[in-house]
């Protein structure tokens, strides 16, 4: 793949998306297949009342084997065309008849290219390692909740795989939904407890709204293209027509899609309006917030838009980008606002995780998916450390991840590994220059600061609302550090029933003292977990090579972004040095998008791009390592002023001695009731429980009397009639033989006289 | 033929209408009496004699119509109403003993099963 | 010349006879043997039947009954019947099955009209003649009025008189409608037939007056029977009270008689009366959609909330079937099927817990998955396929019928657009039914969080001496609940051949709409246009929406 030439890729992007053409080898489908022949065995297992660790081995067995098959499809996509779709067989098909040639078409098949490629990749390599560390995490629930634990985890990484490598809407959208359900399932893990009950129920209903956005998009992309496949698709979105050969552009199509599009891809990444599941999913095991909350699942969304890139950028307006832009910037915002003053430390890293995908959507919104897909990769192993450490922490400390109960974990025997791991990824988290989340992030801002006002609404806003982001990341992150991993070893054991935690418990009960810091001893991860926090914390370190190499497609990534259909505006076509590169720029220009990127002159790209940075004479990604090292490193310093212990581990500035950090206590006063706010979520799960649950409830109860009182109250009455009726008879029915005698006279006389009348008259 | 010759065997001649009238009027007092005194007694032999006075009645106006127009059709359904009456006759006394022996009484009131 | 299908009809009625001279004691054999016996029969014509011909009449055999009437004792099946007809006999042994624990005394009524009942359905979807149609379908009262009567919960007495009354007095009314047709061709053709088929291509000549009437007497007796939203109340009362079985026949088979009376001769006799009052029809199904789906939200018995759900699943049904294109109508009849297997099978998983604990509701039972995990993973199962997770079979119908209603829009039809198709109604009757995915996520979620998560509660009404039952599922019935599990798996995997089998018989059905469907499109437009002149807007945008 390295080795691919240049020009190629770049005419490819500059040609409009890259549509894989050729045919991909069926074994592809194994990615897919592997693990839902783990997601069999273990419903096998569970038939056969397994009580040993054989599932998870099974599992990490079969995903290992989904991530050869992915690394052995990337090999082969580097020589030959492979890149294409595999058609595994027809799933649903149903012509529309009307003498019309279109059908929905939706086979089982997947659609190989760059950016499925690097999805995978990672999907498959992070699964096996998280699974690995699950066979130990899980371990106290051995038996069927063991089984359930490993049929959900496969069942996500067939129904991830499905989504990404789907050549088709309707598979994609069975993906979608599909990891919705595991993640339903793994979120409510411990059934047991109520707040994971609803926290599953919580996500996969908010889940839900954003899914109808996306099944109204596939109806619409159905009814203007006659296609819900993606390689036909994508050439009438190339060719800017739909099945008829009408013109796209200035039309509702690239804007009502697109913004469809972005209300599923929105539900599922926990961006705006449609947040508030994903820090409360944070009740399932950790393992799953580190795989599916934090790594993979949750990048669906950004994976989506990526996809759908051409239909976005179809549109002059770009009004759904600008709305994805500004969206993202909010959500990043928004998300490390509340992580400020929150104390859960898993809930923290919930948080960062939404706010880093706002980061992403912007990138997408500010037309660098490079950067963006770039930032999800390298955001996928460090947040997964992340996780994995907190899960360690959790683990080892009976379910403990109050940051305010937990002093100097990184100094306890046993968790060196995981505090080691924890600064690499916070580092990663933070921003600090030379690291890969460094590198990822500074593509997004730099380009949120290049692209210009004409083809997004206020994009240098965005860029500003991201670097704020930026600090408020690097010091949250490393106030989690600072607090938790160093400093005086204090701590208290948790007590409630987070993962294994009845285990410690009954040891803490038999020495007869329930909140006894003493009774308790930390119980340190093993090698499964260990060996999974390195190879991850390694993975977020490799990351960064990724950045160097070809980087005239801007790193591996960008290279694989190229060749798939989000090359459409990938960055290269903004700012090249080359004179050869600014052709393509107005191949592009001209063809696709006319008003556009046009706004910059052709072979004046450049210029425009300098003149609109940050007005320091540099290449912007370059003035950008500058001024967002400078705030990564502004950001950890002052957490380290705040938070940090006495001595190096604080960075000399520091002067904590306790577990609380007086400090900021002090500051914290200044800020009048916000920080309270913050850390009460600034209530929108209260607004949104009063403005939209408690009203559908009444009006549900109201739906309920009124179905029983009125509609069925009508139908009773209608079915009362005759008994009324009968009933007003009734009284005339007294029984005696006398009365029915007169009644029967005074008839009869009355029809004689009736008869005599007639006569007469 | 026939007809003639049993025309003047059995109705030498056809009764007059003031005849009739006479015999119309004999029928209808007896069937008010039978009706007046269905609805105002309440023994039930009396009122079971009272509608057979008002068979009576009934049968008395059919024979006398029947003579009138010479037609044998109503006295044949006269001696049918007549038989039927007798086993019916039979019937209800069987009817009343029963209906005494249950309520020990003869009044009709003692009986409003029927009450709706 | 007798045909397969009498042999599909006559043996569950056989067999039902069998019951009644039989000693009791022998009645849950021979209808579990009733119960599987016609399953041959069934797949040999399943396997005989020309599938690429779907929309013709198989296996047709006709004798005279009354002549001078025109009355004759007619069958033949399309795909779509014949495929209605495999669910029938499908959901027969799980019914009988179902009820061996549950049914105790006086086992020789219950399982005699179970029998019975089988028949009547089969009849249903196998008559070509209007009377045998609709004997057969009033015939299917009696059995479930005496299941419910006899057998039902302690309301039982007023849900069998209600739903007997209630459904007889929308079918009389029904009886009316298809009355004025065979009088109507009476009137043209001089002669009196009652063969669906002739009145069919007499009666879309009918003016459109008269269609409307027909039309409304034909909804107003099969909307009760599916049930649409004003007049469905009689169901959730039925459902509760009904004994197990009696509610899987009722949800499974019985509420698609009625969409089925909508598919085959609303559409089929009054085509331009359907295109004039679908938005009508599509605007009740929607409303049933999400009214019926917020009150599944409130409720407290399980049964209820599942019974309730039928009435928001069925108003997707009927959305399908007024889209008026194949994707719609296809979709439509995969609903029924698969309705009748989720919900059927729901329906079977609550009375197992009730068998159990004597009680349905959320209040008293809770936390199942701790003591009864197998039962618990049917039930997410079931659950998953009612949600219409991708995947299972609720997935493909309820999309086929919410796409069906999103390209239906005349403006798109107009436009010639590639994706759009028939009817006369868009996206935003789509977008409204959306919500009732939503919805059915909300309320049936909310159900397995209260009974299958949870802590563990322990009902009062439980005694365990009184049962032979074990506390998670026994044999008999985890092989119950695992063939419908292969049945929603395997239609949500492959649905293919299905929907490729009930296309033909769609097809068939709308091919007298495609004219009248451009015309409308043509007339809304013109319509539109002049509206759009009337307020001298040059660029008329909005008419790409689509309203």
């Amino acid at each position: 793949m390295s080795m691919m030439p240049a020009l190629t890729t770049l005419l490819a992007a500059a040609d409009g998306p890259f549509i894989a053409g050729g045919t991909a080898p069926a074994w592809v489908g194994l990615m897919a297949g592997l693990p839902l022949l783990g997601a069999a065995l273990c419903v096998v297992c569970a038939c056969l009342n397994v009580k040993s660790k054989a599932p998870g081995y099974l599992t990490v067995g079969l995903l290992a084997g989904g991530f050869v098959t992915a690394l052995a499809a990337f090999m082969g996509g580097s020589d030959s065309d492979s890149y294409g779709v595999a058609t595994i067989f027809r799933w649903i098909h149903a012509s529309i008849g009307a003498g019309s040639e279109a059908s929905i078409t939706a086979n089982i098949g997947y659609y190989m290219d760059g950016l499925s490629m690097l999805w995978m990749l990672f999907v498959t390599g992070l699964a096996t390692v998280i699974g690995l560390y699950s066979t130990e995490y899980v371990e106290h629930d051995k038996g069927l909740g063991y089984c359930r634990f490993f049929f959900a985890f496969n069942l996500f990484v067939f129904s991830m795989s499905s989504l990404v490598m789907a050549d088709n809407l309707l598979l994609l959208f069975l993906g979608w939904e599909g990891v919705g359900l595991c993640s339903y399932l793994l979120i409510g893990y411990f059934y047991k407890k109520p707040e994971a009950v609803a926290a599953a129920k919580k996500a996969f209903i908010m889940n839900r709204i954003g899914d109808l956005g996306l099944l109204m998009a596939i109806g619409a992309t159905f009814v203007v293209f006659g296609t819900i496949e993606f390689r036909p698709l994508f050439e009438f979105i190339r060719d800017g027509v739909d099945a008829n050969g009408n013109a796209i552009a200035h039309t509702w199509v690239v804007v009502v899609i697109p913004l469809l599009f972005t209300a599923g891809a929105f539900g599922k990444s926990a961006q705006i309006f449609l947040y508030t599941w994903l820090p409360d999913a944070m009740e399932g095991p950790t393992p799953v917030s580190a795989l599916i909350h934090a790594a993979t699942m949750v990048t669906a969304g950004v994976y989506l838009v990526a996809r759908m890139y051409p239909l976005y950028a179809a549109d002059e307006a770009h009004i759904a980008l600008s709305v994805i832009a500004w969206s993202g910037a909010i959500t990043a915002f928004w998300a490390a606002a509340i992580a400020f003053a929150q104390y859960d430390i898993k809930r923290i890293m919930g948080y960062s995780t939404i706010s880093q995908l706002g980061y992403m959507f912007a990138g997408l919104g500010v037309m660098t998916t490079t950067g963006a897909v770039f930032h999800v990769l390298t955001h996928a192993f460090f947040k997964a450390t992340l996780f994995l450490c907190c899960g360690a922490v959790m683990h080892g400390f009976a379910g403990q991840l109050d940051m305010r109960k937990l002093s100097g974990v990184g100094s306890i025997a046993g968790f060196k590994i995981t505090a080691i791991a924890m600064l690499i990824g916070c580092l990663n988290l933070a921003g600090l220059a030379g690291t890969a989340g460094y590198f990822s992030k500074d593509m997004i801002l730099a380009e949120a600061f290049v692209t210009p006002g004409e083809v997004i609404f206020l994009p240098w806003a965005v860029g500003l609302l991201m670097l704020l982001t930026a600090f408020m990341t690097a010091y949250y992150t490393f106030r989690v550090f600072f607090r938790v991993f160093v400093g005086p070893v204090k701590y208290e054991a948790g007590d409630d029933h987070h993962g294994d935690a009845e285990e410690e418990h009954a040891a803490e009960d038999a020495h007869g003292h329930g909140h006894d810091d003493h009774g308790f001893h930390p119980h340190a991860p093993r090698f499964a977990m260990n060996a999974a926090i390195a190879l991850l914390a390694i993975g977020s370190i490799a990351a960064i090579p990724l950045y160097f190499i070809n980087a005239e497609d801007h790193g591996w990534a960008g290279s694989m972004v190229h060749e798939s259909t989000a090359a459409f505006a990938a960055p290269e076509v903004h700012h090249d040095d080359h004179g050869e590169h600014g052709e393509p720029h107005a191949m592009l220009s001209a063809d696709v998008v006319p008003v556009s990127l046009g706004a910059a002159p052709e072979g004046d790209g450049e210029a425009a791009h300098h003149g609109d940075n940050l007005g320091l004479g540099l290449d912007p990604h370059k003035a950008m390592y500058v001024v967002s090292g400078i705030i990564g490193v502004f950001g950890i310093g002052l957490a380290a002023f705040f938070h940090g212990p006495k001595g190096l581990g604080g960075l000399f500035i520091g002067n904590r001695t306790d577990t609380g950090s007086p400090r900021m206590d002090a500051v914290a006063r200044y800020f009048g009731p916000l920080p309270r706010l913050a850390e009460r979520k600034f209530m929108i799960d209260e607004l949104y429980d009063t403005i939209i649950v408690k009203p559908l409830l009444v009006f549900s109860h109201i739906f309920h009397a009124f179905d029983k009182l009125v509609i069925d109250g009508l139908v009773d009455l209608f079915g009362s009639l005759p008994r009324w009726l009968g009933s007003l008879l009734r009284p005339s029915q007294d029984g005696m033989l006398h009365g029915y005698a007169t009644g029967m006279v005074a008839g009869s006389a009355v029809l004689l006289l009736l008869v005599v009348l007639v006569a007469l008259l | 033929m026939v007809d003639l010759l049993l025309a003047q065997s059995a109705f030498p001649e056809a009764m007059s209408q003031g005849v009739l009238a006479h015999y119309l009027f004999v029928s209808a007092a007896m069937f008010t009496l039978g009706l007046v005194g269905f609805l105002t007694r309440r023994n039930l032999i009396i009122m079971f004699l009272c509608t057979e006075m008002m068979f009576q009645a009934a049968g008395l106006a059919l024979v006398a119509f029947s003579r009138y127009h010479l037609n044998y059709d109503g006295q044949t359904f006269v001696i049918f109403v007549l038989t039927v009456a007798a086993a019916e006759a039979a019937l209800a006394l069987a009817l009343v003993v029963f209906l005494f022996r249950k309520r020990d009484s003869l009044s009709a009131e003692a009986w409003s099963e029927l009450k709706g | 010349m007798p045909s397969l299908l009498h042999i599909l009809i006559l043996m569950p009625l056989l067999f039902a006879v069998l019951i009644a001279l039989a000693p009791s004691k022998q009645a849950r054999a021979i209808a579990a043997i009733g119960s599987l016996v016609p399953i041959g029969p069934m797949l040999v014509a399943l396997w005989k039947f020309d599938w690429a011909n779907g929309g013709d009449l198989h296996f047709v055999s006709s004798y005279n009954w009354i002549t001078d009437l025109g009355l004759r004792l007619g069958v033949g099946v399309d795909s779509v019947s014949l495929l209605l007809i495999a669910l029938t006999v499908l959901l027969g042994p799980i019914c009988v099955f179902g009820s061996f624990s549950a049914v105790k005394d006086n086992p020789k009524v219950f399982y005699g009209w179970l029998t019975g009942l089988q028949a009547a359905m089969i009849g249903v979807f196998a008559a070509t003649d209007l009377v045998v149609f609709y004997i057969c379908f009033e015939f299917t009262l009696l059995p479930l009025y005496v299941l419910i009567n006899l057998y039902g919960s302690s309301n039982r007495k007023r849900a069998a008189t209600k739903f007997f009354l209630y459904t007889f007095t929308g079918s009389i009314i029904a009886l009316a409608g298809l009355v004025y047709v065979v009088f109507h061709h009476r009137g043209i053709e001089g002669d009196w037939t009652f063969d669906i088929a002739t009145l069919t291509s007499t009666a879309m000549g009918m003016p459109v007056e008269a269609q409307a009437l027909v039309l409304l007497a034909l909804m107003l007796g099969f909307a009760v029977k599916v049930p649409l939203f004003p007049v469905h109340t009689w169901l959730p009362l039925a459902h509760t009270e009904a004994p197990t079985a009696g509610s899987v026949i009722l949800a499974g088979v019985l509420l698609k008689l009625g969409t089925f009376g909508i598919y085959r001769f609303v559409l089929g006799f009054v085509p331009e009366a359907v295109i004039a009052y679908a938005p009508l029809i599509a605007v009740l199904s929607i409303i049933g959609i999400i009214y019926a789906g917020l009150i599944c939200w409130v409720q407290k018995d399980v049964k209820k909330l599942v019974a309730y759900s039928s009435v928001s699943h069925l108003g997707f049904c009927v959305l399908g079937l007024v889209a008026l294109n194949n994707v719609g109508l296809t979709g439509s009849v995969l609903y029924m099927i698969n309705h009748g297997l989720s919900t059927g099978a729901l329906f079977l998983c609550i009375g197992m817990v009730y068998e159990r604990f004597h009680t349905r509701s959320m209040d008293e039972l809770g936390g199942l998955a701790s003591t009864m995990p197998i039962w618990s993973s049917f039930m997410v199962f079931f659950v998953m396929a009612s949600v219409g997770l991708p995947g299972l079979n609720g997935f493909v119908s309820e999309f086929m019928c919410i796409i069906g209603t999103f390209q239906s829009s005349p403006a798109w039809v107009l436009e010639g657009r590639a994706g759009a198709a028939g009817g006369s109604l868009g996206p935003w009757f789509a977008f409204a039914a959306g919500f009732g995915v939503i919805v059915a996520a909300m309320y049936l979620l909310y159900m397995t969080g209260r009974v299958v998560w949870g802590t563990p509660k322990h009902p009062a009404g439980h005694d365990d001496d009184h049962s032979e039952l074990p506390t998670d599922l026994n044999k008999r019935e985890i092989s119950l609940l695992t063939v419908l599990a292969i049945g929603c798996l395997g239609l949500g995997v492959y649905p293919t051949p299905v929907i490729e089998a009930i296309e033909p018989s769609v097809e068939r059905t709308l091919a007298p709409y495609q004219d009248l469907l451009q015309a409308h499109a043509a007339e809304v437009g013109v319509r539109h246009e002049a509206a759009s002149e009337e307020h001298s807007e040059p660029h008329a945008e909005s008419h790409e929406g689509g309203h």
